[in-house]
């Protein structure tokens, strides 16, 4: 407070010079700032426009798809024709259909299991960075253990125990499993924040520490938090598609896991089913793509050094 | 010329004076120059914000052994010409015309083979913060070692090392430490050693001393003149510390917008400053130890260099500015002994200084004099002197810190008591961790005394509170009653609220406004603290307001709970040097007609002497003087006080140089 | 020192929260565990094995016992390294299955990522030290690129292609069935043969991370005043890339690779999977599709240690290589 030392821009001064920076383009329009920004970097934008395409896809999967993807009265393991485009599995189902339905499930999970680690990750971070002390230090316990232990075998172990083996459920054992990486960064992002004088000075203003936390902190984080959503959203999509490849996701639900468990057992590799192998790992690809595209807009702007040229 | 030779020291500025009695302003034409700036330009291009001209056509030399200062306002291009000459800039910064020539080569055609050769050999130089300009995972003694390497210096490199660490006055056990073990002055006289290793005929200085404590700067700035004396290496010294520049340099440059507006030696810079930009400079500054002390400011802020300007670019805030200036761009021309870029003064119709000024008093005629300062001069009648509204009594403040199994603890703050009366200012003065901003925190009830009281009584009241014992809903409802004004007013307020939400939480909070009311007072607010008309700033968002704009903000949101006190913790320190007074003068003015006390907090015995009625000088926790303003500054008893007085930077002492 | 003793207390810390979270685990349901699994165990319409039953209580430990007793009985048995016996391979105990698939998975992970954090860590180098040039933009576009494609059918399209189009490699398995495991050169060859897939698999995203973090680290230190000072210095471009570049952007990388660590594990679950690799990953699967808690647990126990330990070495390297952090104080 006391030394008279030009300022040398900490940390986490750049998330506020974003915030800033969407702020200003927010205003003249409509749209929340912080998508005009994402809309002007092109990568971003391509990424948006194909996860709308996922989006649309994934309402619309019963008109697109066609069938029933649990519909099992086709010719069993038939290569793609007119009336299945991609083929059909080793029990009779289309492969089409089931593709579309899949990006139900994907973004289902994603979107779900993306938010609750968000809210933890928010609510464990703001908690330890905020307040600090010994709650800071078992909560960063608590993270730092939720970034070290394996995350696949703890959700094989959970998934194993559970009597039933719903989306819910899915959705809750990735979250478990994935909200410490989200934690770490917001807590210390809080702690670079909480040392501001314009917190101080809330302070000095009456205000009361919930408020200033949802009206002074978190403004400052909303391009971190979004960029936290997306990187969980991913990695819920992939621990998704994992279990469910390894047999362990949802048994009622459709899913690119699932198919590409039942093209690797039912020999889609033997019978040369190549559709039916490439399309559902393709479609996760595309989806993982789109992610990594808009990331690459947040990055970009979030951090200077990557930024020009 | 007496360049080269010790002149003997005087008995009470303990520091040597090494200047040349030649004017040295005008470079004839063929006198071999060892750097020559031809037309520089530099442009910043970045991807998706506007083209700045950075610098712009800028030419210079400087001859063997000359010391040269460049001064200005920051973000006025010093940093970036540096770079320029050194080579150093990378995108979206890049050279757009202009040459740089070092004894003889031309650097902005070298290729990377024959710049290595002559860097650091030739041309070295020292950032502003060796925080980050020294390896961190390097030991010191490694990154001697591949400097040396680097320019295949291979005999007796270990005892060079050593004489060169003795030459900044430091131990060689520092050989082995790495740079976060050392303090920032160590790490920053490392950094001179380092730049003198191969003997440079050229350092380039960019704000060396900026950020450390006064004390220290005074230390590094006499190694630093003895050494040049002793080696005779050039040098250009770039900062915006007018003291430093004039003290130090034979003849000063004055930057202003990407631009050189003035070159002069820097006896007769001081003495008959010709553009109107180091007027208003030298007008921002006085000698705190002065019986009368005035100063003035600029108004305004320098112009953004992504649009194009006609005419001179001081213009608006100049105040001698003529219809002319506007439309006709001034070129930088010769008059007596120096270079100037003023149409009216290549005229010489700018006003003289007034004779009767002397040295340590320029007072130039045009520029706004900070009124309402300096009151000690006159002190108020006693009776005025209302009763404390803060009385700190004997209060110590002891940390304890745990490290593993060791505890340590120290004493911040040591039996310290003082009081604070309404309408009266008192500084705190001392270097950085001598406890100044301890004492704010156990003023606002943010830590409590290891022993000791903090009471307090409202004007309008009898009962006292204990601060000290405060807590929870009490403590929110004396906050109320002490208001804080921030050092860097960039962090004080929040970058995503307007100026109208940070205004309204308190009046809210404290006051119980709601609705268009809250408008109408933060309205009010900012009226009072100067930024009018209000509206047209209610819904700015920080950024688009300029540093001095902010701490009228931040001064405003303070007012807004109508508090007895005010604490003010360096509120100028990080603003620029032109514009400090016109803040200062602002909390001289409100202190007054609101009768509040307060605290201020400053390093800095220039605006500890314009503001404040008593001064409380600290030491390492200790009080060490106490006293009205004028007595304190004036005639110092303490050492310790006198070394902070000595260290201050004297840029007159050049004026009283023969010449 | 003070960092060594605080890492050091964290990784016995996380040790302990590891072993007490393998003991809540199975507990976490309602009602008594061993019965709930019993049950789980009768419902799939299969004769109930006593030794089954014996299993399941001997891996829950003194069944009858408060929840206190039992847990101080457990972590007696997981101080003696007994995790009771498994019940789909009977008699044989989970230690000695462990035993049986610990050293394949060691190997095949070990290498892989050796390899894929040198190559990695050289790749992002060079297109640091190249910012900006063709070979930059090719390092990094094909990185992400290759990082999108989903890791298992990435595996099964090598499958595809390299055994069952090309049959250059073997399809399935850790070894021929013609080879009996042992230290002969026939076994050897027989499973570097066979583990050439799978290592691709892990090989093709594995050094991704450390590409991207190394190089935007890596632009990041070379931006710093340090290495402008360096090079007004006039130090080589080459010494500067290494030592202000390379040196200080490694070291966010040794961090993370301990986080890194956990993920790689459920790659080689996966890689594991698809390639029916015996290795613990399958080991797991197995465990996991016949039921056999006790060996699960086990596997997901040694796993967490096994990354706990990574993590603690990681640390103290860390330390070694950074000259701050011997200082600083908080985790
Ligand atoms: N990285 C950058 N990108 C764009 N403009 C910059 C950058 N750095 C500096 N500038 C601009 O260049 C001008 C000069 O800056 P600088 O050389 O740092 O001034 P000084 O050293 O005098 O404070 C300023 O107007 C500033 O806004
Ligand atoms: S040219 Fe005109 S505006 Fe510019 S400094 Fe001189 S008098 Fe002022
Ligand atoms: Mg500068």
């Amino acid at each position: 407070m006391s030394t008279p030392v030009p300022a040398v821009r900490a940390p986490g001064a750049d998330t506020e010079a974003v915030q800033v920076a969407t702020r200003v383009l927010g205003r003249g329009t409509r749209l929340p700032g912080w998508f005009v920004i994402l809309w002007r970097n092109g990568k971003c934008r391509l990424g948006l426009l194909m996860l709308a395409g996922f989006v649309l896809v994934a309402i619309f999967a019963p008109v697109i798809g066609r069938y029933d993807p649990r519909d099992d009265d086709f010719d069993t393991s038939a290569g793609p024709s007119a009336a299945h485009w991609l083929g059909t599995t080793a029990l009779g189902e289309d492969v089409f259909a089931q593709l579309v339905f899949g990006a139900r499930t994907s973004l289902v999970v994603g979107i779900a299991a993306g938010l609750l680690c968000t809210v933890i990750g928010l609510v464990v971070g703001l908690t330890a960075g905020y307040l600090g002390g010994w709650l800071d230090e078992v909560l960063s316990f608590f993270i730092n253990l939720g970034l070290v232990v394996p995350a696949l075998p703890l959700m094989v172990t959970l998934a194993a125990y559970s009597p039933v083996r719903g989306l819910t459920l899915i959705i809750l054992v990735i979250s478990v499993t994935g909200w410490a990486y989200g934690a770490r960064i917001k807590r210390s992002q809080i702690i670079t924040l909480r040392t501001r004088d314009y917190i101080t000075a809330a302070r000095f203003a009456g205000d009361r520490t919930a408020r200033i936390i949802a009206h002074e902190i978190v403004p400052n984080m909303t391009s971190l938090i979004v960029v936290g959503f997306m990187g969980a959203a991913l990695g819920a999509i992939g621990g998704e598609a994992g279990l469910a490849f390894l047999g362990l996701g949802d048994p009622q639900t459709v899913s690119w896991g699932t198919m590409l468990n039942q093209a690797s057992l039912g020999g889609a590799l033997l019978s040369g089913q190549w559709a039916w192998l490439i399309a559902p790992g393709a479609a996760l690809a595309l989806l993982i793509t789109s992610f990594t595209l808009i990331n690459f807009g947040i990055d970009a702007l979030s951090n200077p050094h990557l930024r020009e040229d | 010329m007496n360049l080269f030779q010790p002149e003997p020291r005087g008995a009470h500025t303990p520091r040597p004076t090494l200047r040349s009695d030649e004017p040295q302003g005008e470079v004839e034409k063929g006198s071999m120059a060892l750097l020559e700036v031809e037309n520089l330009s530099v442009t910043y291009a970045p991807r998706d914000a506007p083209v700045t001209r950075a610098v712009q056509d800028v030419s210079f030399r400087i001859r063997e052994g000359e010391f040269v200062g460049l001064l200005g306002e920051s973000g006025c291009g010093k940093s970036t010409l540096g770079n320029g000459i050194l080579r150093l800039l990378s995108p979206p910064a890049r050279i757009s015309g202009g040459r740089v020539v070092l004894d003889g080569v031309d650097l902005t055609g070298a290729d990377e083979e024959r710049l290595r050769g002559l860097r650091w050999t030739n041309l070295s130089t020292v950032f502003q913060s060796s925080m980050n300009s020294l390896n961190p995972v390097l030991r010191i003694e490694a990154q001697f070692a591949e400097t040396f390497a680097a320019h295949r210096v291979g005999e007796e490199v270990g005892a060079r090392v050593v004489e060169l660490l003795r030459m900044v006055s430091l131990d060689p056990g520092v050989l082995r430490a790495y740079p976060h073990e050392l303090s920032g002055g160590m790490r920053q006289r490392v950094a001179l050693a380092l730049a003198l290793a191969l003997r440079p005929r050229l350092v380039l200085l960019d704000e060396p001393t900026t950020g450390l404590d006064v004390v220290v700067q005074r230390n590094i700035l006499d190694r630093l003149a003895t050494l040049r004396h002793e080696l005779g290496f050039a040098v250009l010294f770039i900062s915006h510390d007018l003291g430093t520049v004039l003290e130090m340099a034979d003849r000063v440059m004055v930057m202003y917008a990407g631009e050189i507006v003035e070159d002069r030696p820097a006896p007769d810079l001081v003495r008959e400053a010709q553009h109107p930009y180091t007027r208003g400079l030298l007008g921002s500054y006085a000698d705190p130890r002065s019986a009368e002390v005035r100063v003035s400011y600029i108004p305004g802020r320098p112009p953004d260099l992504s649009v194009e300007q006609p005419g001179c670019r001081f213009t608006p805030r100049c105040p001698y500015a003529e219809d002319a200036c506007g439309q006709r761009r001034p070129e930088l021309r010769p008059d007596d002994g120096g270079l100037v870029r003023c149409l009216v003064a290549q005229d010489g119709r700018l006003p003289r200084t007034p004779a009767g000024a002397g040295p340590g008093l320029p007072v130039f005629v045009g520029f706004p004099a900070a009124a309402g300062l300096d009151r000690s001069a006159d002190p108020p009648p006693e009776q005025a002197v209302g009763d404390p509204v803060l009385l700190v009594d004997d209060v110590t403040k002891r940390y304890t810190t745990r490290r593993g199994l060791r505890t340590t603890s120290v004493d911040a703050v040591r039996g310290v008591s003082l009081a604070l009366r309404p309408g009266r200012v008192t500084a705190l003065v001392g270097q950085s961790g001598s406890g100044k901003t301890t004492i704010a925190r156990l003023v606002t009830g943010v830590e409590r005394p290891t022993s000791g009281q903090v009471r307090f009584t409202a004007a309008d009241s009898t009962t006292e509170v204990r601060v000290d014992r405060l807590r929870g809903r009490a403590l929110r409802d004396y906050r109320r009653h002490v208001q804080m004004i921030f050092q860097d007013p960039f962090s004080a307020l929040n970058p995503t609220r307007t100026v109208g939400y940070a205004l309204s939480r308190p009046l809210v909070n404290y006051h119980g406004l709601r609705g268009p009311a809250v408008r109408e007072r933060a309205a009010e607010l900012l009226e009072s603290v100067g930024l009018a008309p209000a509206g047209q700033f209610l819904d700015k968002l920080p950024h688009q307001l300029s540093g001095g704009q902010r701490q009228r903000v931040v001064t405003a949101r303070a007012l807004a709970p109508e508090p007895e006190i005010l604490i003010a913790d360096e509120p100028v320190s990080m603003l620029d040097v032109s514009i400090r007074a016109e803040i200062l003068e602002l909390l001289g003015k409100l202190v007054r007609t609101r009768r509040l006390a307060m605290l201020y907090i400053t390093h800095d015995l220039l605006s500890a002497r314009l503001l404040a009625d008593e001064v409380l000088v600290l030491n390492h926790g200790d009080l060490v003087e106490q006293g009205p303003t004028l007595e304190v500054v004036g005639a110092a008893r303490d050492d310790y006080t006198r070394l902070l007085l000595d260290s201050i930077p004297n840029p007159f002492s050049a004026a009283r140089r023969p010449g | 020192m003070l960092y060594f003793v605080r890492r050091f207390a964290f990784f016995v810390a996380t040790l302990w929260a590891a072993v007490t979270l393998n003991f809540l685990i199975p507990r976490l349901q309602p009602g008594d565990p061993a019965e709930a699994i019993v049950s789980r165990l009768a419902g799939r319409n299969e004769a109930i094995d006593p030794a089954q039953v014996r299993a399941v209580r001997i891996m829950l430990g003194a069944p009858d016992g408060s929840l206190l007793e039992q847990y101080v009985q457990y972590l007696g048995a997981v101080a003696r390294g007994d995790f009771g016996v498994s019940y789909s391979y009977f008699p044989y105990s989970v230690t000695h299955m462990i035993g049986q698939t610990l050293l394949w998975t060691v190997i095949l992970v070990g290498v892989t990522q050796v390899i894929s954090f040198v190559v990695g860590t050289l790749l992002g180098t060079w297109a640091a030290y190249r910012r900006n040039s063709r070979v930059d933009s090719i390092i990094t576009l094909g990185s992400t690129f290759l990082g999108t494609l989903p890791f298992f059918w990435l595996a099964l399209l090598l499958i595809y292609v390299f055994a069952i189009t090309l049959r250059w490699f073997p399809e399935r398995g850790g070894y021929g069935g013609g080879s009996t495991p042992g230290w002969s050169w026939l076994f050897v060859s027989d499973a570097i043969q066979h583990s050439v897939l799978p290592a691709t698999a892990l090989l093709i995203t594995g050094p991704i991370g450390w590409i991207i973090g190394m190089r935007n680290n890596m632009v990041q230190s070379l931006g710093e005043d340090h290495a402008r000072l360096a090079l007004a210095r006039g130090l080589p471009r080459r010494r500067i890339a290494l030592t202000y570049g390379a040196r200080l952007a490694i070291l966010p990388n040794v961090t993370g690779f301990a986080i890194a660590l956990g993920g790689i594990l459920g790659g080689t679950v996966l890689v594991e999977s698809v390639f029916n690799y015996p290795g613990m990953g399958r080991l797991l699967l197995e465990a996991v599709s016949n039921r056999d808690f006790p060996l699960m647990q086990a596997i997901f126990l040694f796993t967490t240690i096994g990354v706990l330990v990574a993590n603690f070495l990681a640390d103290v390297l860390y330390g070694v290589l950074d000259p701050r952090v011997r200082r600083a104080e908080s985790t």
